[in-house]
């Protein structure tokens, strides 16, 4: 009588385990699922490398071993800047994406000890510039980066490239 | 005899939770692996990875790319290696794993680029880099 007693209240109490065991797991089961939508559900954020790709690139067209190249200080560069750089900034007509431009370059040349603006190029949507004093990822990704470089004559620059890369709706 | 039973019930019970315990990790780890190595994901990565990789090429290279995983998805859904699951139109990337889905990225750098399949590994897509 005594055995059969201690029998059924331990079955009662594998239930009640069982019970929770199957809540705890069904918890565990929600919160791996979540966060891999958490993970998965975002695209990859490719748009800093691609930046950075953008400024290497405009940085190799315009000098070569630390000497600016002349092609530069010839008349028809500003006007063609994509075109001396080998740029396409075209884009596929997603979002809007083709009418809004989805990237933007600058180049400065300073005078290397004033830092006055010799001259100047640019290319793509200005607008994005505004967004580069604010961080948020669903903002715009832009890369400042200066360098030091000389003219054949041996004077001195301080060149500035800005390089904007927007694609948001891809990469955020 | 009644003590013989309850023994039986018990393990009964206990296998049947084993049992519904181990279905249910097993089906949660399906889930996690084929989220990872879903078609909609690998078409994004490589679409955008081959992109980049245009953008920080030169004229005359010839890259090799490791698509083993994407490849495998595209043959069980009788896509052409060949013509159908890497396409580059312009300078716009497209990958495209399954009959419906896709994934579409651009590149800046104004190069002429063309994608072949490797047929001698059947595991690898080469991009050929040319001036335009």
């Amino acid at each position: 009588m005594k055995i059969n007693q201690i029998t059924k209240k331990n079955i009662k109490g594998d239930k009640i385990i069982s019970v929770y065991w199957f809540a705890i797991l069904f918890i565990v089961a929600g919160a791996v699922i979540y966060m891999v939508f958490l993970f998965y559900g975002k695209p990859y954020d490719f748009r800093k490398i691609e930046s950075d790709i953008l400024t290497t690139k405009i940085s190799r067209c315009i000098s070569e071993a630390g000497y600016i190249k002349d092609e530069i200080f010839e008349e028809g560069f500003k006007e063609n800047f994509t075109g001396v750089c080998n740029l396409n900034f075209q884009v596929e007509d997603v979002y809007g994406w083709r009418e809004q431009g989805q990237y933007f370059v600058e180049v400065e040349f300073l005078d290397f000890g004033s830092k006055q603006v010799l001259f100047s190029a640019s290319e793509g949507n200005d607008n994005l510039k505004e967004f580069c004093d604010k961080k948020s990822k669903n903002l715009p990704i832009c890369l400042d980066r200066n360098y030091y470089s000389l003219d054949k004559n041996g004077k001195k620059y301080q060149i500035s490239i800005l390089s904007i890369v927007r694609k948001t709706e891809k990469n955020a | 005899m009644r003590k013989i039973n309850r023994h039986g019930e018990l393990l009964t019970e206990n296998v049947i939770f084993i049992i519904l315990n181990i279905v249910f990790i097993v089906i949660l780890f399906l889930f996690l692996f084929m989220k990872t190595g879903s078609a909609a994901v690998l078409e994004e990565k490589y679409a955008k990875q081959i992109a980049l990789i245009i953008d920080s090429a030169e004229p005359g290279m010839v890259i090799y790319i490791d698509m083993s995983d994407a490849i495998k998805i595209a043959q069980k859904e009788g896509r052409d290696l060949n013509k159908d699951v890497v396409v580059i139109d312009g300078n716009i990337v497209k990958v495209q794993l399954r009959e419906k889905g896709g994934y579409v990225y651009s590149y800046f750098n104004n190069v002429e680029a063309s994608v072949n399949f490797d047929s001698e590994s059947r595991q690898k897509y080469f991009l050929v880099i040319d001036k335009k």
